[in-house]
Formats: C-alpha cells, structure tokens, sequence
C-alpha cells in the first residue's frame, strides 16, 4: 500500500467510524484546523509536549491542568491504522492515554508517516514489547444497548476529530 | 443479587416467555438488525473464510497446549508487574477477589461487562461484604438496576425496550422521562462519572490473553472498559482459561472477526491493550493490576469429547442465528450463558442433572455453525450431549419407550409400514379426544405414504 492510499483509506475508514477528518499540511494549517474544530472558550487539556503540540497549546487561551477537569483533549498520538480508521494511542514517554476518554471532545493530531496500513503492520511493530496501555480509537464512544439503537457519547467523547498533518 | 440457576425449567421459562410481548417484539426487532448488520459488515472481507480457518487454527493450537499457553501468560504477566491468581472454581474466584479488595479496604467498585464474573456470581458475594459494585456497561447498569440477569452476552438488556428503561430511569434516578436511547445514554453517562472518578477498584474481564507478553485485550464500544482499568488505583481482571492467544500479533485476525460476529462493526469503539500496572515513567494505568484465571471445569471439559466449545470467543452470533434464542430468549436457559454456545457450555460447566432439558433447547438447523467465526462444531456437539443425556439416564421415560418403540419400528419395512396405517386409522381418534394442544402440534398423517409415492 502506497503512501497515498494508506490516508486515503485511512481519512475514509475514520470518517464511516463518525470522527471528523482533516487533513492538513504543516504547523500553520494544523492552527487553523484546530481554529476551526475546537471551541477556544473551553478548558482544553494539552500535553505541550510534543513539537506539533506545543504549536497547538499557544492557541488555547483556557488550559485545563488536569484532564479529568477538560472540556476537550487537544494531544498528538502514536499513530493511526488505513484497515479500520482508527486511531492508536499508547502510554509510551508517559502519556496519559485516559486523556483522551474523560473529556467529551478528543483532537487527535497524527503524523502522516505514523499511519500503518493494516493490524498487522500496526501489530508486528508494538507486539513484541507493548507498552503498559496499548488503546485502538475508531470513533466515538458509542452503544447499542438500548432496542439496539446508536447512541453516541456513553463514558467515553462524544466527539472525535483527526487531524492529519 | 444471587441468581439460582433455573435450567431445569426451560419448558416452564420459555412458555413464560413466549407469552411476554414485549420480550417478542425485542427478540424479533433483534434478530433482524442483527442479521442485516454481520451480513453487511462481512460483505467487504477478502478471504472471509480463509481468514475463519486461520483463526480456528489458532484457537485449536491454544487447546491443544492450554497449560503451556496459561503457564506462559501467567509468567509474562508476572514481569510485567501483574500478580497472578489461579481460581479452580466459582468460590475460588469469588473468594480471591473479595480479599484483595478488603485488604486494599476498597468499597466504592466500578465493574465493566464480564460474562466470567456473571458465571462466579461475583456481585452478590462482594456486595454481601459491604461493598458496593456498580455495573458501568449501560446494559448490565439497565439490568443491575432492575435486579436481572443478562439475557444476552453481548447486548445484555436487550429483553428490555426503550419505555422500560424510561420508566425504570424515571422511578429510580429521579430523573424526567424519556424514551430516547440517547437521553438515556446520556443520563447513565452523568450517574456513572461521578461513580469511576471515586470508585476504590475496577473489575473487568477481557476478551483475550496474550500469552507471550501477558496482556489482557478488552474490545468495548461505550469506554467503560477504559475507564474501570485506567482510571482507580486498583484493577481487578477475571477471566477463563480459555481466552488465550498464544501471541498479541495474533490479534488483528480476532479483531476482525468479532466485533463484525457480534455488533456488524468493522472494529469496536475501543480496543484496549493492558500489559501490567502502571510502571515508573507512566501516566497510565492501575498502580495495581490482579489477574485472576478461572477454571471452573475448563480443565476438564479439555479432557473430554466437548473440548471444542472451548475455542468459542464468545461473539454471540449463534444466539443471534438460533430460532430457539430469538424465540424463547436469554432468561428461559435460566444461567449465565444462552443460546447455542450457551446450553452447550451450561451443561459442561454446571453439569447435566441442572441443565439436561437445554440439550434439547436447539433445532439442529446449523444456522449457529454457519456464522461462527471460529468453526465451533455446535451441532455435533448438540448431538453429543444429547446421547449423553441418555446414557446418563436423563431422558424422561416416556420419551425413552417412545423412541425405543419408533427405533424398532423404523429398522423394519413392515412395521413401519402397520406403523403408519395404524397412524391413518387413528388419527381422528386422536383429534377427538387428545384435544386440540396434541391435534395442533402434530402434523396430520398423509393418506398415501411418502415411501409408497416413491418411485
């Protein structure tokens, strides 16, 4: 799978799961992306840590300390699978992976190089020494539990945005 | 709540149950999403049967070396900083569990879905030490509300529909009625989160084990999964033996057979990978992680000529197939597991003498054997237990007389043949006075024979 078909396939998968897609290029149209998708008077939770994340902080005028007390985690992930659209975060380098359950809107910024084409490129890659908390995310938090009918948002966000830089 | 185990009367069950509408009209809504669902969400797999033996290949080479494989996760869970536990029974389990939780003084615990600690009736046992075990999964919150039992391993309220929950929302929360699923969510989403941001403990199960790095796998939708194993200090899981895999990369092949066996989705919301408590450097995680490996009967099942239920990964699309199921329902098999793998499993695990009237609880239409992911022989298995039912002197009498009486008369032309004239002869007989339950149940004999209508 080329380059281009893994986020081709990727940016649909995502989209059929109900996240929100946006595909950008560099620093600048990731701010304007963000612009667009979170509303800045929010608290949001921004680790800080990575470079894409640090561009993404200085946006946000509210900064939750704490996730649990966010209104929106905005972080960069580990990466991101073609086959199914989903996202991949992982507790390496002290990530806090429940950043991403508590609050009801997650911004999931990814590399474009990060995305695996299949379960297995993603598998072969982490299996051999996973890290404490491995999480798949495609889409929202959802349930059927009702007459079988989707709802969105039980414990988990309701809203779920990739943006891919 | 303590639930008796009431197989033995699955007649008495199902007629209760044929004469609930609103549990039919459920069933019979079920039965039909789900059908549309797993056939649309299979139609874009490549090689779906290839894909089926290679993972029937692999859940057959963990029963095969069940004892290694448990042996490896134990030892690779153990380095990764999880203590292990091993349960051989119900009381076992139950026991373990109780006692590091009171040790740990916890009593405020936040429980996702696990069918293992439906099967050790875990619940009741903590809550009888003072505890309170708050079910997060928005089914078995539905259910624990209601002081039931899952009827379904997957959706486990799915007996219930949109007014019952309303109602039952309304009398016990104290909140406005609504019939929409999404203010419902939304309600149990609000009771819930104050629940896992001060529980003391999270108890979940997991779908899988990866015996070569000892990490549990747990598929979820709604994130209560996330929450009880990341979010309290302490994280209990309980699982069966069986749910190894000999290693995580084989995990892609399950990820793609059963989230779309069980919900028609390509993938679960979730797919968490826990391997051991929270480490130096981390921000996620348990700062505790206990593992408890149930067997139960396993180990012996796995001596045994049943041993292929054991490779069941428990999707719930036999259940969803099985005209028994979308009938008569969770409840009437009257114990933790229902439908096809249910009754099969029921019998092995609580023995025939409580279960023996499930075996016959199945059409033997293969329906169940069709869709199963991982190539259960349910039918043949069916079959087996039901000549064991005989051999262990389960079968009623008459029916014994009945079939031994039709044995003799079906090995013999002519006395199959005076069989069937004697049945012409007195068949309004019978109408007049079996009444009209026989006459309705039994098909009205041919005048000519199929035999003689051949040529």
């Amino acid at each position: 799978m080329s380059a281009a078909d893994r986020e081709r396939l990727f940016l649909e998968n995502a989209a059929i799961a109900a996240a929100g897609t946006h595909a950008v290029w560099g620093a600048g149209e990731l701010l304007a992306a963000l612009r667009r998708v979170v509303a800045t008077d929010s608290p949001v939770y921004c680790p800080g840590v990575t470079e894409l994340e640090k561009a993404a902080a200085a946006l946000f005028p509210v900064r939750a300390a704490d996730y649990a007390a966010a209104a929106v985690t905005v972080e960069e992930v580990f990466g991101a699978v073609a086959e199914t659209g989903t996202l991949v975060c992982s507790s390496e380098g002290g990530r806090a992976v429940q950043a991403g359950l508590l609050p009801s809107h997650h911004v999931a910024i990814v590399r474009r190089e990060r995305i695996f084409g299949t379960l297995d490129d993603l598998f072969a890659a982490v299996a051999g020494a996973p890290p404490t908390n491995l999480t798949l995310v495609t889409g929202p938090s959802r349930t059927a539990d009702i007459e079988l009918t989707l709802a969105i948002g039980v414990h988990g966000p309701e809203r779920l945005d990739i943006i891919l830089v | 709540m303590s639930h008796e185990q009431t197989s033995l009367a699955f007649r008495e069950n199902s007629v209760r149950a044929l004469k609930d509408s609103a549990l039919r009209a459920a069933m019979k809504q079920a039965a039909d999403t789900f059908g549309t669902k797993r056939a649309d969400a299979f139609a874009p797999v490549a090689d779906l049967e290839g894909l089926r033996d290679r993972a029937s290949a692999i859940r057959e080479d963990v029963l095969a070396n069940l004892p290694t494989y448990v042996d490896r996760f134990a030892a690779a869970a153990d380095r990764a900083g999880a203590v292990v536990h091993r349960a051989n029974d119900a009381a076992a389990a139950r026991e373990i569990i109780r006692k590091i939780l009171a040790d740990r003084g916890a009593r405020l615990i936040v429980k996702g879905k696990s069918m293992v600690s439906e099967e050790v009736d875990l619940n009741s046992h903590l809550e009888a030490a003072g505890m309170e075990v708050v079910e997060t999964d928005l089914g078995e919150y539905i259910i624990q509300m209601e002081g039931e039992t899952p009827s379904h391993i997957i959706v486990p309220a799915i007996h219930k529909n949109r007014r019952q929950v309303g109602r039952l929302f309304a009398d016990r929360l104290g909140v406005p009625y609504s019939d929409d699923p999404q203010v419902l969510t939304k309600i149990a989403r609000t009771a819930l989160r104050e629940k896992f941001l001060s529980a003391d403990a999270g108890i979940s199960g997991a779908n899988f084990a990866a015996a070569d790095t000892g990490s549990l796998v747990l598929f979820t939708n709604e994130g209560n999964g996330r929450m009880v194993t990341t979010v309290p200090p302490l994280h209990v899981a309980i699982l069966s033996i069986e749910k190894m895999l000999p290693s995580l990369a084989d995990l892609p092949a399950f990820i793609r057979l059963l989230p779309r066996s069980a919900t028609g989705q390509p993938i679960t919301s979730y797919v968490s990978v826990v391997t051991g408590p929270r480490k130096t450097g981390d921000a996620t995680g348990a700062k505790e992680l206990h593992i408890v490996l149930l067997d139960n009967g396993r180990t012996e099942i796995l001596a045994g000529e049943s041993r292929d239920i054991l490779k069941c990964i428990r999707c719930g699309a036999c259940m969803n197939v099985c005209p028994v199921y979308r009938t008569v329902g969770g409840h009437s098999y009257g114990w933790t597991y229902p439908g096809p793998m249910g009754l099969i499993l029921t019998t092995l695990l609580t023995g025939m003498a409580k279960s023996h009237p499930l075996v016959d609880a199945s059409t033997v239409c293969g329906a169940c054997v069709e869709v199963c992911p991982v190539r259960v022989p349910l039918v043949d298995l069916i079959l087996q237990l039901r000549h064991r039912k005989v051999r262990e002197g389960f079968s009623d009498a008459a029916t014994m007389r009945g079939m031994a009486l039709f044995g003799k008369a079906a090995a013999s032309p002519a006395l199959f043949a005076l069989g069937q004239r004697l049945a012409g002869a007195f068949w309004p007989l019978v109408r007049a006075f079996g009444g009209k339950d026989v006459a309705g149940r039994m098909p009205t004999p041919a005048k000519t024979p199929l035999r003689r209508r051949l040529p």
